[in-house]
């Protein structure tokens, strides 16, 4: 009964918020959640949750796996903008309940914070994880990544659902071997791309076997960690992959699965990790080949993930950055395109973002190809000026601005194409900027 | 060309704070000044550096798991490191290798991981895992007889103790320990200290007072670094010294 009147009483905040135009974001879930933590218990589920979870990748994918489910008439339910801690969650499945708790949908799609797993899915029933990555995030805040994939480890000890594992991730890969019951376990690998290098080039975790602690060898590296490895002693790494990226063109956009190519509306490896491990999701709930090309094929993110603009005539390109492997990847694809640029890197230290700077040495600033003027804002626009003159990028051709309006409106003094960076708290009203320019 | 070259332990596995910048910056600052920085780095299985033939030795912060790895391999060089911080090389040390320069560093279990015992400070973990100094610092310390504010970020859940001599007086943050007025340890050839930040990115002060030290002692001279284009730096510290004194 207690249950039945605080979804009554949320429905009621929620006609209130939507009255007013707001979206609430996870306070119906806040509310909920500090009245009774078991609610979760209470939801009549029938249909098949999927949870996407990394440190980089969740939005994007959980969007794209949700994209190709309504592309084949599916009605999916999902937090598609990303409230994605346990009451974000439940302001979702408030939102899209009876007042009995019953949820009318045929799938739903959560990405769900790296920490949340365990405490989510310890009362709703999961049927696929979806794990794409671990990197080192906001340590002033998460701790050591260590930690956190422990913590998932233990939770995946019980867990007999399929999982869906990036094999590439030696963090990520290790967790298949949780629960040796589990037989519902996939792998998902990429082939070598172009840009592929033989050492490490950017900060990277899980050098050593996680069971031996062998030294890891590795064919290739894609990006940070995320590559062709073996454990010389114990063989850890060697899996028998379920989907594998192959003929990777970033150029294009194309790749290929099980000799099937996709075309793609993005332009980096990081995306190509993250759309096979939505076709390996796919091929689970037997979604036909046509709807998934299809609908990778359409699929676009408007909300500064890669997104692609023309401000004031100039082509632009927008991504967030939260860690240095999420700049790392951005300053790839910079790297990767030969045209004259000016790059824009908006670095904020609110408590969402860590208030510790200092991650910005893990990125790697070291010849970046074509770059003609640096501006950099924020709230600590000089933090990252000086980060970027010391790995070498001449200091005249650097402008820090604390102000954004400023930042933006120097940036466009000339018309060479824009990227542009910026870190959690920094991307909305980066945008907002920007657009005031189109 | 004069040269100063620098011993980097652990590159691989004293990582996590970006303390890696600290390396960067001394090379941006000794090259502007025309001068030639060798940078060697030493990982555990490599062969034993000579340590006296360095002029900076350089360790940063690492995880928990890795630091107790690597000191079983540290201790092995206990009386070369012991006699080249006392015939003069300067020791650069941050957060977990300023801990493994002390006595002995004691665990949340009570395990005891034995220090260099270079100096005798030693630091004890908090019981609680979940309670760590954590925030940005600034303290006040004396280079060469004068005052100078340091900003740094410090993470760390050790409380170190029985510093004679500390880094700087704490006039933001917590320091050696919860709530501490003093913060690291100082002496005219070693600085050790819960810095991140990286420390020398946003001091170049200290920066600076490493590079004349060292070519002081290696060229037997008293020089006069030039000046470099620091308004970047300048700019960030007046920001940030403000910032700091009227926190939101």
């Amino acid at each position: 009964m207690r249950n039945f009147f605080i979804i009554l009483i949320m429905k009621l905040i929620h006609i209130v918020l939507k009255i007013f135009g707001k979206n609430g974001g996870n306070l119906l879930g806040k509310i909920a959640y500090d009245w009774n933590p078991n609610i979760f218990k209470y939801f009549k589920i029938n249909s098949p949750i999927i949870a996407v979870t990394a440190t980089n990748g969740k939005t994007m994918t959980n969007n794209a796996i949700g994209h190709i489910f309504k592309t084949a008439n599916k009605k999916v339910i999902s937090n598609i903008e990303g409230n994605n801690m346990e009451t974000g969650i439940l302001s979702t499945l408030l939102k899209n309940c009876t007042l009995t708790g019953k949820i009318k949908a045929d799938y739903l799609v959560f990405e769900v914070d790296e920490g949340y797993v365990p405490v989510i899915f310890k009362d709703l029933k999961l049927d696929t994880l979806v794990i794409l990555d671990f990197f080192r995030d906001q340590l002033d805040r998460n701790g050591e990544v260590e930690t956190l994939i422990l913590k998932i480890n233990e939770f995946l000890k019980t867990y007999n659902g399929n999982l869906v594992l990036n094999n590439d991730d030696p963090n990520v890969s290790r967790l298949g071997k949780a629960n040796p019951n589990n037989k519902k376990v996939r792998y998902f690998s990429v082939e070598k791309y172009d840009f592929a290098t033989d050492s490490i080039k950017e900060a990277g975790e899980g050098k050593y076997c996680p069971f031996c602690s062998t030294e890891l060898k590795y064919e290739y590296y894609q990006y940070s960690h995320i590559g062709k490895f073996v454990c010389p002693n114990c063989d850890f790494g060697n899996n028998k992959i379920s989907t594998y990226a192959t003929n990777v063109n970033l150029k294009d956009r194309t790749f290929d699965v099980d000799n099937i190519t996709y075309n793609i509306r993005f332009n980096s490896i990081y995306n190509i990790y993250n759309f096979t491990a939505c076709i390996c999701v796919s091929s689970i709930y037997k979604i036909e080949t046509d709807i998934v090309k299809k609908a990778l094929s359409t699929f676009v993110l408007n909300n500064g993930r890669l997104e692609e603009v023309k401000i004031n005539n100039v082509p632009t390109v927008i991504n967030l950055a939260k860690n240095p492997t999420g700049a790392n990847v951005s300053l790839r694809i910079l790297n990767e395109d030969d045209d004259e640029k000016e790059l824009l890197f908006v670095l904020n230290d609110n408590i969402a973002d860590g208030f510790d700077v200092s991650w910005i040495w893990d990125i790697n600033f070291d010849k970046l190809n074509n770059v003609s003027r640096i501006i950099t804002s924020g709230q600590r626009a000089f933090d990252i000026a000086i980060r970027i003159k010391t790995s070498g990028f001449e200091n005249s051709k650097i402008e820090p601005y604390l102000s954004l309006e400023e930042a933006v409106s120097n940036l466009y003094k000339t018309n060479v194409k824009k990227y542009v960076i910026a870190n959690y708290t920094s991307l909305q009203p980066t945008r907002k900027e920007l657009f005031k320019h189109k | 060309m004069k040269e100063l070259k620098i011993l980097y332990l652990y590159p691989d596995l004293l990582e996590l704070y970006g303390d890696y910048g600290n390396i960067q910056v001394l090379k941006y600052r000794i090259e502007k000044r025309g001068l030639k920085p060798i940078i060697d780095r030493y990982c555990i299985n490599d062969n034993a550096p000579d340590f006296k033939s360095y002029d900076i030795v350089f360790a940063g912060g690492g995880a928990d798991n890795e630091q107790s790895i690597l000191s079983k391999d540290l201790l092995k060089y206990k009386d070369s490191i012991k006699e080249a911080v006392n015939s003069g090389v300067f020791f650069l040390l941050i957060c977990g290798a300023y801990q493994l320069f002390g006595k002995y560093y004691k665990g949340v279990e009570g395990n005891i991981v034995d220090g260099l015992n270079v100096f005798d400070y030693y630091t004890e973990a908090i019981t609680d895992r979940k309670k760590r100094c954590i925030g940005n610092i600034v303290i006040e310390t004396t280079l060469n007889g004068n005052p100078y504010k340091v900003i740094g970020f410090e993470n760390h859940g050790g409380q170190t103790y029985g510093i004679s001599n500390p880094f700087g007086k704490v006039l933001y943050g917590n320091g050696n320990k919860f709530g501490d007025t003093e913060e690291g340890f100082f002496k005219t050839n070693v600085i050790a200290t819960y810095l991140h930040g990286p420390l020398l990115s946003k001091n170049p002060g200290i920066t600076d007072y490493i590079i004349k030290y060292c070519l002081d002692r290696k060229y037997n001279e008293n020089i006069i670094l030039e000046p470099l284009d620091d308004s970047f730096e300048n700019a960030c510290r007046n920001q940030l010294l403000e910032k700091f004194k009227n926190p939101q």
